[in-house]
């Protein structure tokens, strides 16, 4: 290995963000950096920002005043190609969003067909190859209605996936889910984790922060009251907010 | 513009008469919108049966043949009644003022029904079991808890009711009610400007549904006013 | 007065010269009327003012006044005005079929534009931010997720505007045109028999609402079949 290239590359960079909803402050002077390959999670409160936050890293929210850097590429209102960004940066939601008029493996050409004008057959092979990946290519060509939950967010895993993106968004993937199912969406989050996906991860299943994430981050009140590796954060917390919202989190 | 002058008043008296037939039909709206949702919700097959038949005929046939049917059809057997008693008796004039307003009234009031019935299916029964559950009387749940529910949500389509019953009025003219459009035909004849008095009459509407729009806006925002609080 | 049931049936075959006018102006002025809605619920969501407030006045106007006020302007009204009588819209005009076609057009455009605006905000947020997300351009989101969904929600109140839309066209009997409606009110006024006559003509109407309500019926199963919320 070549040591000159171990020093991680900054592929996310957030630098004194602000963001309002009108008059109300939902993100304050925001730090954040994340290098090549590191799994981040992000916790708090309702209300504190957590998907303010990660949806201002593909442009769903525009923020106020600050940089982000994604990949390269400042996110302001110059950026020509918002959607090239957005190519890059993969995003699951807390209630899957998949198209309900297309079937599971047409939810996952869409994009591929459209944007890259991948041909038909190439674009399905693809497609299958991540329902693969997400253990479910016996469903693609059903549709959303007809999956349970658990299996809805594996197809939104998969179809994030399917523009080769760089990085993964994936906000609370699980606190829709009945408790039976939040497993085998977790153990996919797991699997790309392992393959080295750049990952954010707005998340209270602590189980999971433990075993992947690199760091984990806490939220409240729109900024970022503690930042630690996992053992440091659940077995030292420094800051008072966090030791509430732990004791909370874990009485459960 | 000077070719309306002299027939202002005219028109001032017709848009008068707009407004009684409104006011008619609108409370014959509401007593046939209350009795065929009543009578949709009972369980009583027939009444179902009666209820139903009312709102496919009345919604499925043009107004305009409604109105008709009305006006002539009752002179033709007021007139086989009158008749019986006596015989020299040609033909009973119809007042086109209440047939028109009973024909319109029916017609909005099929669509009432529906509005009626889905704002009464459509109030959250758990709202009423917590008011049980509190121990609040049946008349009062009914009167503090399901009639204010019921009427924020009858209250938008109600509106265009309001509004398509004002501009049903304008097809009274074809039965000879010396409404606006009337005015207008008169005017027309005498002037030879058609297209000042339409649009004249246009106006008039416009200021009638712009009128009616506005109050139920103003009611709506009244209704829901305790709603927006935390959204 | 006596009750001729024989009337009833033997009259149909006489409405029904009037069905092909009938479902002309129907066809036309729905297909006019819908194009027109398009091009209007564009304008309405377009978020530029010199847009969405002309097709907001328009909406207005032509939602807030009779249909035969309508009917009445473009008819008795528009060939009194000098530059109109020279204008191309004169082939239209000058004929009651141009100006029941154009009256009808227009009044329909004014709500198919609503109900289709209604469907477009229908359309669940994070939909459309799932394909943002996914780097599909705007068009791409509104022509591959936005308008198929918009679709699907809009079919049952638009089935109940071209079935107004039916019912409207009787209108143009008031203008000389001889619809089944025309027709009907001729024989009425020849036979004197307006229970019969009518009622037969209602028998038609009614079955033709009733036909449109099950074809969209079936078309909105076929198109939601999947789309259970
Ligand atoms: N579009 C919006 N308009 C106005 N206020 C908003 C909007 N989106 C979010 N907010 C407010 O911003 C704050 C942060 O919201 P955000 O959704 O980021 O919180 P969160 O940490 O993700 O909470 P949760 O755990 O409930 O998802 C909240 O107080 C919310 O009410
Ligand atoms: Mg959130």
């Amino acid at each position: 290995m070549n040591l000159a290239n171990t020093e991680p590359r900054t592929v996310i960079s957030l630098q004194n963000v602000d963001k309002y909803f009108g008059e109300f402050h939902a993100l304050k002077k925001i730090n954040l950096t994340v290098a090549k390959g590191e799994r981040i999670v992000i916790c708090g409160p309702s209300g504190s920002g957590k998907s303010t936050l990660i949806r201002c890293i593909n442009r769903l929210e525009q923020h106020n005043s600050g940089n982000i850097i994604v990949d390269g590429h400042e996110l302001t209102d110059q950026v020509k190609d918002i959607d090239a960004v957005r190519r890059e940066v993969g995003m699951v939601f807390q209630n899957f969003n998949l198209f309900p008029h297309l079937t599971i493996v047409e939810n996952l050409m869409l994009a591929p067909r459209l944007v890259r004008k991948t041909a038909r057959d190439e674009a399905r092979k693809h497609a299958m190859k991540l329902l693969e990946r997400v253990r479910i290519p016996e469903q693609a060509d059903k549709y959303p209605s007809q999956l349970s939950g658990g299996q809805q967010q594996r197809v939104a895993i998969a179809r994030a996936l399917c523009m080769n993106p760089a990085i993964m968004l994936f906000d609370e993937p699980t606190s829709a889910l009945d408790p039976e199912m939040i497993n085998e969406v977790l153990e996919v989050m797991t699997d790309l984790a392992k393959e080295g996906m750049t990952m954010i991860c707005v998340t209270h299943e602590m189980g999971f922060a433990r075993s992947v994430a690199d760091t984990v981050v806490f939220m409240d009140a729109g900024e970022i009251v503690e930042r630690n590796t996992p053992e440091e954060f659940f077995n030292n917390p420094q800051q008072q907010r966090t030791q509430t919202f732990l004791k909370q989190i874990l009485s459960h | 513009m000077e070719s309306l002058t002299g027939w202002w008043d005219d028109f001032f008296w017709g848009s008068l008469i707009v407004v009684e037939v409104f006011l008619v039909s609108l409370v014959l709206m509401v007593l046939f919108g209350l009795l065929g949702s009543a009578a949709k919700l009972s369980n009583s097959k027939i009444l179902q049966k009666i209820a139903n038949g009312y709102t496919i005929i009345f919604r499925g046939t043009p107004e305009i043949l409604v109105l008709l049917l009305f006006y002539f059809g009752s002179a033709i057997t007021l007139t086989a009644i009158a008749n019986i008693f006596d015989p020299s008796i040609k033909f009973i004039d119809i007042n086109p003022f209440w047939a028109g307003s009973i024909a319109i009234g029916l017609v909005v009031g099929s669509y009432a029904t529906e509005t009626f019935r889905g704002a009464f299916l459509g109030v959250d029964p758990g709202q009423i079991e917590a008011a049980r559950a509190l121990g609040i009387s049946n008349f009062k749940t009914f009167v503090y808890i399901r009639i204010p529910a019921m009427w924020r949500l009858a209250l938008p389509p109600f509106g265009n009711h309001m509004l398509s019953l004002i501009k049903d009025t304008a097809l009274i003219s074809v039965i000879g009610l010396q409404e606006t459009m009337f005015v207008a035909e008169q005017a027309t004849a005498n002037t030879g400007e058609p297209f000042v008095m339409y649009l004249m009459v246009g106006v008039i509407y416009l200021s009638f549904s712009t009128i009616i729009t506005l109050s139920v806006m103003g009611f709506e925002k009244y209704g829901n006013k305790h709603l927006e609080v935390g959204k | 007065m006596n009750f001729d049931f024989s009337l009833i049936i033997s009259s149909i075959p006489q409405l029904l010269e009037g069905l092909g006018l009938t479902l002309q102006l129907w066809f036309i002025s729905g297909i006019l009327g819908l194009l027109l809605a398009i091009a209007l619920m564009l304008m309405r969501i377009s978020g530029k003012w010199f847009l969405y407030a002309p097709a907001m006045i328009y909406i207005y106007i032509f939602r807030g006044t009779p249909i035969l006020v309508q009917l009445f302007i473009i008819y008795h009204g528009l060939p009194q005005v000098e530059f109109i009588r020279e204008s191309f819209l004169w082939v239209v005009l000058r004929e009651p079929f141009g100006c029941g076609i154009l009256a009808l057009t227009l009044n329909t455009g004014a709500y198919v534009s609503e109900i289709l605006r209604g469907g477009v905000n229908g359309v669940p947020k994070g939909l459309g931010e799932a394909g943002a997300a996914l780097g599909l351009s705007k068009v791409q989101r509104f022509i591959y997720i936005t308008t198929p969904l918009a679709v699907r929600l809009a079919i049952p109140a638009y089935s109940n505007d071209v079935i107004s839309l039916m019912k409207s066209t009787a209108l143009v009997s008031t203008i000389t045109l001889l619809d089944m409606m025309g027709i009907a009110r001729i024989i009425v006024s020849e036979t004197y028999a307006p229970y019969e006559i009518f009622i037969s003509l209602m028998i038609i109407y009614l079955v033709i609402t009733w036909g449109t309500q099950k074809a969209f019926a079936l078309f909105e199963r076929r198109m939601s079949r999947h789309i259970i919320q």
